[in-house]
């Protein structure tokens, strides 16, 4: 039996609890909490008739360099991230989306140049499309992307490249990050990644 | 590390595995956790480098204890607020209008607060140990921010302490001329001190959600940046009405009880009528507590986009279904109170408004299918594919946010014309503007149910900012606006009216306790679920964005596994508040039976705490 089953039938059993007490018992007190039983059975039952979904951490990914052979291997970390602790998908569609609340990443990997994508995830602000509404009124309740190097995400530069990986290859695009980009633990980080030049914003803004 | 650290992998995997649900039945086992309280220690053993951050306790787990003893706390706290309002407001409403019935209405309730008040600094207090004792390092970090607040909390303590029983105690001795107005005036104070004690710890909870850190300035100057953060006011309004509505509700849910059991028909008729005044004022303040809810939400979107979107569209979304099925209950039954009333105290009236209540009812019924349609499902594939994509055409319809402000928006008009119908039962209008005024009235209310309707409809076709900041507070406004025209223009047209059947007190069925008993449970789940939502809503961390949760249970449970938490919670506190009024009117009773000679108070027996003063003839 699952747990949600087992719950249902805890639940059940005040309900029929509650009814017995209404049957039997004369005393209004008793009678009273009998009543109370069956809503408060009645609510959990209903509570558990909707999909059940736990908030769990975001699991730590553990990006064991020796592991990476190809692209396609961080690529695929970067799907992961990208789907858990990224938080991307809460906003963002690959493809369009009703729900969707932020851009379409549909083909962004082939539009924007990787130092770009890496400033946009960690310096959002630094570059806004003057298009990005599509019209309409100013935008007073901003739909902000945050910086994804800072809490509450947090995503190391190892997690921002692999999303970036992950990007392109959902792009039809080659990966052009490498094992040899990522940072190995307890030895110094490599090169950050440049902020975006302004030929390269340049370049990204007419591609829109 | 210590030994609770090194469980977290383990609980979370449990969890996965499990679909989320967890192995934490065993957390209602209250009682097993209080006999394993001294275990605690045992818990922190393992520790063995730096300070510790957490200890647990075993079966019930140091999460799910905070959880109910923190949920019982705010209740009871809601309660003890609530409580003085709904008393002095009854006071003055005797005090002006010179009804001596809602004076005795008020003391017997602020009978209620010294063990009420007792009871609830005691949770207080077994909160803040079991704080101190399981998240030392967070409990640390909070006092460091806040710890000016906490003295300015102590001080406010010791004058609500004081005020209330000056309140209290000098009921009797206050009752005439200037004393009596100094009794009002300490009634003032009584609530102006509770307000208080209400939002300074409501800043160390917002601070969790929304905190706002500054490194540098004095200690007071830190602490008062992070007590004005974002949803600090929000949150105080959102609460301050809340706890009114708890008030009324419990008033009337005890009012039900006790009718239910007497037998006097003078019992009857009390009852029945202080039923009526807790019902009342339950849903007055009930109207206002969408518009303050929808302003905190607004404040949690503009603070943060992704912590609204948890709530609205992420694993929370659920929750607002649930929500919307005990908001739309409390409806119904605070509707289907009035239209009890209007049928068995004030005979012949049922035919004239069979009609009318029978509409209500089903634009009732409608605006709550509505508000509970989720906007999107979880479906297969094949599902999906059938329905033409991830939304069902119909809710994609009618579960958007749009539809939802437009029927909430119609419930409340709803029930307010519920109450107008009520209060304009069994009179005749005498005043020569009578008809020109019913006319401005019913035009008002079908122009304004109109206008909310098309700024629903338009709203699907603006962009998201002009519904929100535009439509939505129009629809608002013109709720507003409708109640405080037809209001003032029914008591004005009801001054001159000639009372054609007289109000018939204690005739109400049955049912009507139930339905009184049943709005009460209604709004402590609503604060239980809600509960769990704000604290859900920081997901993993202690403090969003600042203090991370790295203890076993950095997780939120789903909610068919919370919602017994929060049944539990409802009805452990229902049994509190029953003890608390068998406590406070024990002494009335020993009164009672010795005043009738049946019996004698037994000698010996100290006064109770809290006891009623003796009552001396009203009016």
């Amino acid at each position: 039996m699952s747990e949600v089953a087992q719950l249902q039938l805890i639940a059940l059993s005040i309900v029929g609890i509650g009814i017995l007490i209404l049957l039997f018992i004369k005393a209004t007190f008793v009678r009273v909490t009998g009543f109370v039983a069956i809503v408060l059975g009645l609510f959990s039952l209903m509570s558990l008739a909707v999909p059940q979904m736990a908030s769990l951490p975001p699991a730590e990914e553990k990006i064991d360099i020796a592991s990476i052979k190809t692209p396609t291997d961080i690529a695929a970390i970067g799907q992961t991230v990208f789907f858990s602790k990224g938080q991307c998908a809460l906003c963002h569609s690959i493809g369009p989306s009703e729900s969707a609340r932020c851009p379409d990443l549909k083909g962004i990997g082939a539009k924007l140049s990787r130092e770009f994508l890496y400033e946009s995830l960690t310096d959002p602000q630094a570059f806004v499309y003057q298009d990005y509404r599509h019209g309409g009124l100013p935008k007073e309740y901003p739909a902000t992307m945050p910086a994804i190097n800072k809490d509450p995400i947090g995503l190391s530069k190892n997690e921002i490249l692999a999303v970036i990986a992950f990007l392109q290859q959902m792009s039809g695009e080659p990966v052009s990050i490498s094992v040899t980009d990522l940072e190995i633990p307890g030895k110094a980080p490599s090169a950050p990644v440049k902020a975006a030049e302004s030929s390269l914003v340049a370049d990204a803004s007419r591609n829109q | 590390m210590s030994a609770i650290q090194q469980g977290v992998g383990t609980i979370q995997r449990a969890l996965r595995a499990v679909g989320g649900h967890g192995g934490w039945l065993a957390g209602l086992l209250l009682t097993v956790g209080w006999l394993a309280l001294p275990s605690i220690g045992f818990a922190a053993e393992g520790a063995t480098a730096g300070p510790t951050e957490y200890r647990d306790i075993p079966y019930i787990g140091s999460r799910n204890l905070i959880w109910i003893v923190a949920q019982l706390h705010l209740l009871l706290a809601g309660f003890v607020l609530g409580v003085p309002i709904f008393a002095w407001l009854c006071e003055v409403i005797a005090w002006r209008g010179g009804e001596q019935r809602y004076d005795k209405l008020a003391k017997e309730f602020t009978k209620l607060l010294t063990s009420a008040y007792a009871t609830t600094a005691l949770f207080g207090g077994i909160l803040l140990f079991l704080l101190v004792a399981f998240y030392p390092k967070l409990m640390n970090y909070l006092t460091d921010v806040f710890f000016p607040s906490f003295l300015v909390y102590c001080l406010l303590f010791l004058l609500e302490t004081a005020t209330l029983y000056l309140y209290w105690y000098g009921w009797d001795a206050m009752q005439d001329g200037n004393k009596k107005t100094l009794h009002i005036f300490l009634g003032f104070l009584l609530n102006f001190f509770a307000l208080f004690i209400m939002i300074v710890p409501n800043a160390w909870a917002t601070f969790q959600s929304s905190p706002v850190v500054i490194s540098e300035g004095t200690a007071f100057e830190r602490a008062w940046a992070a007590t004005w953060n974002p949803t600090w006011w929000p949150i105080n309004v959102h609460r301050l009405i809340a706890n009114v509505v708890l008030g009324g509700y419990i008033c009337g849910a005890y009012a039900g009880v006790r009718y239910l059991s007497v037998k006097n028909p003078e019992d009857r008729e009390h009852y029945d009528w202080m039923g009526y005044v807790g019902n009342f004022i339950g849903v007055f303040g009930l109207l206002a507590l969408p518009f303050a809810g929808y302003w905190l939400m607004r404040e949690i979107y503009q603070y943060n986009q992704q912590m609204g979107i948890t709530l609205m569209g992420g694993f929370l979304s659920w929750l607002f279904i649930i929500q919307a099925m005990l908001i739309g209950v409390l409806f119904l039954g605070s509707n289907y109170y009035f239209w009890l009333g209007i049928t068995y105290r004030i005979p012949g009236s049922e035919g004239k408004y069979r009609r009318a209540m029978l509409m209500m009812l089903v634009s009732l019924l409608l605006c709550l299918a509505v508000w509970m349609t989720p906007h999107s499902l979880v479906a297969s594939i094949e599902e999906a594919q059938k329905m033409g994509g991830a939304h069902h055409p119909l809710l994609g319809v009618l579960g958007v946010m749009s539809a939802k402000m437009t029927v909430s928006n119609l419930m409340i008009l709803i029930t307010f014309m519920s109450f107008v119908m009520y209060w304009r039962a069994g009179k005749q209008d005498t005043a020569g503007w009578a008809k020109l005024g019913k006319a401005v009235m019913g035009a008002v209310l079908v122009l304004a149910s109109l206008a909310v309707i098309v700024l629903g409809v338009w709203g699907y076709f603006v962009p998201a900012i002009v519904r929100i900041n535009y439509f939505s507070t129009s629809q608002v406004l013109i709720v507003i606006f409708v109640i405080l025209t037809i209001t003032p223009l029914t008591a004005l047209l009801l001054k001159s009216a000639r009372t054609t059947t007289e109000m018939v007190w204690g005739s109400m069925p049955p049912r009507a306790g139930y339905a009184l008993v049943l709005n009460a449970v209604m709004v402590i789940l609503l604060m239980t679920l809600m509960g769990y939502a704000r604290s859900s809503s920081r997901v993993h961390w202690h403090v969003y964005g600042v203090m991370r949760d790295s203890s076993p249970y950095a997780y939120s449970p789903a909610l068919g596994s919370a919602s017994l938490i929060m049944a539990f919670c409802t009805f452990f506190f229902c049994i509190l508040v029953a003890f608390i009024f068998w406590v406070a009117t024990m002494g009335d009773k020993y009164k009672a039976t010795a005043a009738s000679g049946k019996g004698e108070l037994p000698h010996g027996i100290p006064a109770l705490a809290g006891g009623a003063p003796e009552e001396r003839p009203q009016g």
